[in-house]
């Protein structure tokens, strides 16, 4: 018997207006496991991110998370997932501290403060963690919207470009975050341009094309110069 | 648009160090192109042309009605004329500074990008300082009273005085502005600017309890001016309007010196802000407690919101303490401050959290704990910078009578939820994209931004217009008969709107509109 898989995609449509962002996409993704979603620009990976996040409804098809439909239990899938947003994700007059204080408070979280601490630490933002954050340089931003994702040890984590303008301190930092939610079985989803980043801490890519699912192979298969001119190809 | 040079173009020493004039002219030809870029923006034409169309409407309109209006008390409106003039010059002077050089004519974030400069910035807040209800309505009652006192043949050149009165209040209060946002910016120089603010405080303060303040505002250089426009076009207007000219010119030039001071030190406050460590405060222990700290967080440490909520709330007490108000007279200003202190976020609440609304969309909290947390602290905002106001106003006022204070309470309370009620409405209506971190910055497009004061300060005059009549009758309990269906009106559309942001679809929007 195959294991259910805590996310769950079939047929997800999502409309803009006249824009279809996401037309038709099916995916399933298991714990323990971390999935890559590359592809170009305009190729539906942040809004699919969004839908299982809970911040954008389906427009047709069906999303479950863990079994649960998210349509009708947005608010239980907002508690198991941590999400780390494409764009800031930060509320810019709240210091770290106080984001993760909000975080904390919503998802009822008991003696939270030393991971806090830690987390904060390994990402190197101890020292800003009192500072609030409209005065953080792109990079440290990502990587305290890596920080609050982790946080509360979510059962499906988000991470959409959380490489984008980081430096390798938080590119470590971030492969350690998804090495310890695999490691936990916890499922991974990471959104990025970075195809060899993606293959690192993936173990399966899916490649999205004008909002559709063009192909899900093995992260091995993604690596190298063959595996670049595979994903080149994929995208033309 | 001008960029940089490209990668083909040749780097004459002429285009990268012009003369004077050349970068003036440059400023001026740039200063168009971000009109361009601005008008070609905006989505509604229609209604952008419906919105001119008004304005120019009004103002055809007070320039022209009340020259039919019978001719009863002209005198009493010409004596005030001088004060008038230098009411509208203090109020862009205040809005000026306030706004650390007025209005931007593009964002800061927008216009990263290009190369505009200072003088291309200072002229276009001098083009957006009238997009601005206080600046228009001080305008327009300058307009109307001029045609409802002066004969016929008179008004055309007292009208063109005014107008002109009005550029020059407007370019002289920017050099001001700038000036001011230049010392703020040095070493100490908020301490600088506090207590110039404070001296002028002071003065004015010392005039009112020395009984000279009567005696100074008809001795403002203001009636020299005005004196000079009763007449119609003779040689003596002509002196009049060739000096207003003048400064005009003087002016606008000279504006885009401190222009340039400023702009080549970074503000200090933002600094301050976004530099400053902050304590760790206790969890509050609910979550809509919780929610409301953060928000608190982001409203206090705006620069803006703060400078603007000071302003709002310290300005009119100031007025209604100098003026003598009565409990009767008083009722207009609290709809006035709340109406202003909504236009400093609440119209655009969900701003806020800018690009962090997509991460607090994915915390698990009820729509309507969120809705709740954000009408909460936007009522506390309102709420206390009209306490302050009338805690200062009631200084001189004494103490009220029954009906007074029946009135005022249920004022205070009927023009909070009015204006909170219309702030959320607009706020899920229209979401925009908005970095409130300069003082500069503003939580809608101006022309927006005009629309929404016009109908809150509509609204809410009326509102005082009302109470102030109930707090004449002698039974107090007229003003909470009167309140009951104002509360009622607002409250289901408080409710309404509370109830539409439980939709995911619609909130969808305004987290996709506000994070873009």
């Amino acid at each position: 018997m195959s294991p259910q898989p805590v996310v769950d995609i079939r047929g997800l449509h999502v409309r803009f207006g006249e824009v279809e962002a996401v037309a038709g996409i099916d995916l399933q993704a298991y714990a323990g496991q971390a999935t890559a979603l590359l592809g170009r620009n305009g190729a539906g990976k942040s809004t699919t991110m969004r839908v299982l996040a809970g911040l954008v409804p389906p427009t047709a098809g069906t999303v479950e998370v863990d079994g649960l439909d998210i349509g009708r239990h947005t608010l239980a899938v907002k508690q198991m997932t941590g999400y780390c947003p494409d764009v800031g994700g930060l509320v810019p007059r709240a210091t770290p501290w106080e984001h993760l204080q909000l975080s904390a408070k919503l998802r009822r979280l008991d003696s939270w403060e030393d991971r806090a601490r830690d987390l904060l630490e390994r990402f190197e933002l101890g020292g800003v963690a009192h500072r609030i954050t409209g005065g953080f340089s792109h990079g440290m931003g990502r990587r305290l919207s890596v920080v609050l994702a982790a946080l509360h040890e979510p059962r499906l984590l988000l991470l959409d470009e959380p490489f984008d303008g980081v430096d390798p301190i938080g590119v470590e930092a971030t492969m350690d975050v998804i090495a310890d939610a695999r490691a936990r079985g916890a499922c991974t989803m990471v959104s990025t341009h970075l195809r060899e980043l993606a293959i690192q801490a993936c173990g399966e890519v899916l490649v999205l094309r004008g909002g559709s699912r063009v192909a899900t192979v093995g992260a091995a298969e993604m690596a190298g110069e063959e595996g670049a001119r595979a994903y080149r190809a994929l995208l033309d | 648009m001008p960029t940089g040079l490209s990668s083909t173009s040749a780097a004459s020493p002429a285009a990268l160090h012009p003369t004077s004039i050349q970068a003036a002219r440059r400023a001026v030809a740039d200063v168009a192109h971000l009109v361009r870029f601005r008008v070609g923006t905006v989505r509604r034409r229609r209604a952008l042309r419906i919105a001119v169309g008004i304005l120019v409407g009004i103002t055809v309109a007070v320039c022209t009605v009340p020259m039919a209006l019978p001719d009863t008390r002209s005198n009493d409106v010409l004596i005030v004329m001088p004060t008038a003039f230098a009411a509208f010059l203090l109020l862009n002077i205040v809005s000026g500074v306030a706004s650390g050089g007025g209005r931007e004519l593009l964002s800061r974030e927008q216009g990263v990008a290009y190369p505009v400069s200072p003088t291309t910035d200072h002229l276009g807040a001098l083009l957006m300082a009238p997009l601005n209800i206080a600046w228009l309505l001080q305008a327009w009652t300058i307009l109307g009273s001029a045609a409802y006192a002066l004969p016929a043949s008179a008004v055309p050149a007292a009208l063109i005085t005014c107008l002109l009165w009005f550029v020059v209040s407007t370019s002289a209060a920017q050099v001001v502005a700038w000036t001011m946002e230049a010392i703020r910016r040095r070493a100490h120089g908020r301490w600088v600017v506090r207590a110039l603010v404070g001296a002028c405080a002071a003065g004015a303060a010392y005039l009112q309890l020395t009984d000279q303040l009567i005696d100074f505002l008809d001795r403002l250089p203001t009636l020299w001016l005005v004196a000079r426009s009763l007449d119609g076009f003779t040689a003596s207007w002509l002196t009049g309007v060739g000096f207003e000219l003048v400064v005009i010119a003087a002016t606008v030039v000279l504006g885009a010196v401190p222009a340039h001071l400023a702009a080549k030190l970074p503000s200090r406050d933002e600094a301050k802000v976004e530099g400053g460590a902050y304590p760790v405060r206790r969890m509050p222990r609910t979550v809509v407690g919780m929610l409301a700290s953060i928000d608190r967080a982001s409203v206090w440490r705006s620069v803006p919101m703060r400078r603007g909520i000071t302003v709002l709330a310290v300005g009119p007490g100031i007025v209604a303490i100098l003026g003598n108000m009565s409990w009767t007279n008083m009722t207009i200003l609290p709809g006035l401050v709340a109406s202003g202190g909504a236009l400093l976020f609440g119209v655009n609440a969900w701003c806020l959290d800018g690009r962090g609304l997509l991460w607090r969309e994915n915390l698990p909290a009820l729509p309507g704990q969120v809705f709740a947390a954000r009408a909460l602290v936007l009522a506390e905002f309102v709420l206390a910078a009209s306490l302050v106001t009338l805690v200062m106003a009631s200084l001189r006022a004494g103490v009220p009578s029954a009906s007074e204070l029946a009135a005022m309470l249920m004022l205070v309370l009927v023009v909070t939820l009015q204006v909170l009620a219309a702030a959320l409405r607009w706020s899920a209506q229209r979401p925009f994209p908005v970095d409130m971190r300069s003082a500069r910055a503003t939580p809608a497009p101006p022309v927006v931004m005009v629309g929404y004061s016009a109908r809150l300060a509509l609204s809410t005059t009326f509102t005082g217009l009302l109470f102030s009549t109930l707090s004449r009758f002698p039974d107090w309990r007229l003003s909470l008969l009167f309140a009951v269906p104002l509360l009622a009106w607002s409250g289901f559309r408080f409710a309404r709107t509370a109830r539409r942001w439980q939709d995911p679809v619609e909130r969808s929007r305004v987290v996709m509109a506000v994070a873009s």
